[in-house]
């Protein structure tokens, strides 16, 4: 216990001896990770909002003009009995029409110069949260493009595929800048513990010198690694909060996008509790290379 | 004690330490050079021998802190030169250290000075406070406790130094020019501490260059020249 206890005051001391480097570490290291945080938020939040769209698809499914009653009711029969399918709604051509004009009263003289509606009927199709993946819908629009009757499926799912793509680079992105960060904050962490150890290299040598192991010598500095890492990632997350609500303050003034910043969210306090997690692992990682470099061909 | 030119086999549990054919090299220099000794259990041994002698060397290789580059050393029936670096630690938790130099903590107390062997080992807080106050008491600085070294003289600097060395109860006490700070008084006093240890059981292994310190130790001689191990001979009474 009383062991314990001493390492754990080592660690204190050793902040304590070093404060500006060790404020300094916490800082910049803080910046480091807020830098990776910057992305991995934009990255949640689009995947979130991917995810939503990806749920609220509608297909509409076209009918041949040319079908009769009884051929619309076998069309309807077909979608009813598929399990892909979550609800429908039929919209006749007097509807699609009535629609049209209700969205486009300007427009609405080009149709009726045509003599007759051009417009179709269609079926709107929800699908059931199983059939949601972008490549379950591409499969069942396939599908259903063969019935006999149906003269075109379309839904949106081209932009929803193009916003896939860019949170996928987002992704890769946010993975390369946070593995380039994260090795900078290693290597911010190590060369504070460096310098740690090199201040305190006489006192090293005593206690190497009076039979400590050398977990016994390390295990303060790990301490202090995986501290400056878990200040520094929490710091991270508090300039991260600061930043993010800045932002949807300026979204809910800004007319264009009021609305929007409901949708946003921040991280959970699982992954807030994960992101310092993973700052006490870097840190500890620097602290490990400095030791291991410092305590190598010592006696 | 015996040293042999030859080397000795090693013969059991009244050696506490053996030198067999030993050699050093830093740089082309030879710091020693076919050296065998024996130190029995118990012993008062001075070493001996000028500046750049290959005493302070030899006792950083009895403590594994150097590696010979030729020849065998045993200390308590332990190979030293075949010993892990993993249990080299437990190696110096037999063998006390004294040095010129003291080699305290500047920012820590003479009480947690004298503790740290203690506490790299994890002994109970309250067998730390008995044989640190025990450790204290047995060099006379028990009522420094709680100051720094700084405020302390050079002797009781080196008091605490020699509490620190002796607070495990370690079976050899290696001191490397414990004398050379102090001023002939002082130097009596730490021999009489050497003394008194020794008295205990502890094997006790000196290195000094100091002549007054050989006048005051009517022990067994080793002289160091050039790294070389000359005849043995008596300190003087």
């Amino acid at each position: 216990m009383r062991t314990l206890a001493y390492l754990l005051r080592e660690s204190w001391v050793n902040m304590r001896t070093n404060r500006m480097t060790t404020m300094v570490a916490i800082l910049t290291t803080a910046f480091t990770l807020a830098c990776v945080g910057i992305f991995l938020l934009l990255y949640v939040n689009l995947r979130a909002a991917a995810g939503w769209l990806q749920d609220d698809i509608k297909i509409m499914v076209y009918l041949d003009d040319r079908l009769t009653s009884d051929s619309i009711a076998e069309v309807e029969q077909h979608l009813r009995s598929d399990r892909a399918v979550a609800s429908l709604l039929f919209i006749s051509k007097e509807q699609a029409l009535g629609e049209f004009k209700a969205q486009f009263p300007s427009e609405s003289h080009l149709l009726e110069g045509l003599g007759q509606n051009p417009l179709p009927a269609s079926y709107v199709v929800a699908l059931s949260p199983s059939f949601r993946s972008p490549d379950a819908v591409k499969r069942w629009a396939e599908r259903v493009r063969q019935i006999a009757g149906v003269s075109k499926v379309d839904y949106n799912q081209d932009w929803i595929d193009a916003l896939a793509t860019v949170i996928r680079s987002i992704e890769l992105v946010a993975i390369g800048i946070g593995v380039i960060l994260s090795a900078a904050a290693v290597t911010i962490i190590a060369n504070t513990i460096r310098l740690t150890l090199f201040a305190r290299r006489d006192e090293i040598a005593i206690l190497r010198l009076i039979g400590a192991t050398t977990s016994f010598i390390r295990i303060p500095y790990l301490v202090e690694g995986a501290v400056l890492g878990a200040l520094g990632s929490a710091l991270s997350l508090v300039m991260l909060k600061f930043m993010y609500e800045l932002f949807r303050q300026q979204m809910r003034t800004t007319g264009r996008f009021a609305g929007l910043d409901n949708l946003m969210a921040f991280f959970p306090p699982s992954v807030c509790l994960t992101l310092i997690a993973v700052g006490m692992g870097l840190g500890f990682a620097g602290s490990f290379v400095s030791i291991r470099r410092f305590g190598e061909g010592k006696a | 004690m015996r040293s042999t030119s030859q080397g000795t086999i090693f013969d059991g549990k009244d050696t506490m330490i053996q030198l067999i054919h030993v050699s050093k090299q830093y740089d082309q220099r030879s710091a020693l050079s076919d050296v065998s000794l024996e130190i029995g259990k118990g012993e008062f041994v001075l070493l001996m021998g000028p500046s750049g002698a290959g005493k302070s060397t030899l006792l950083r290789m009895l403590i594994g802190a150097e590696r010979p580059d030729g020849g065998q050393i045993f200390v308590h029936q332990k190979s030293v030169t075949t010993l892990r670096p993993s249990d080299i630690p437990y190696l110096r938790r037999k063998v006390g250290t004294v040095f010129q130099d003291f080699r305290l903590l500047p920012k820590k107390s003479v009480f947690d000075n004298v503790s740290l062997p203690l506490l790299v080992q994890g002994v109970s807080s309250a067998d730390i406070r008995r044989k640190v106050t025990e450790a204290l008491r047995a060099v006379g600085v028990e009522h420094k406790r709680d100051q720094l070294p700084a405020g302390l003289s050079t002797g009781e600097q080196q008091r605490v130094c020699i509490a620190r060395a002796i607070v495990n109860g370690p079976v050899v006490l290696l001191a490397d020019e414990p004398t050379g700070n102090l001023d002939p008084v002082l130097t009596s006093e730490i021999i009489e501490l050497f003394k008194l240890i020794n008295a205990r059981g502890t094997t006790v292994v000196v290195a000094t260059h100091d002549p007054l310190v050989m006048a005051q130790v009517n022990r067994r001689v080793l002289t160091l020249s050039q790294g070389r191990l000359l005849p043995e001979q008596r300190g003087l009474a």
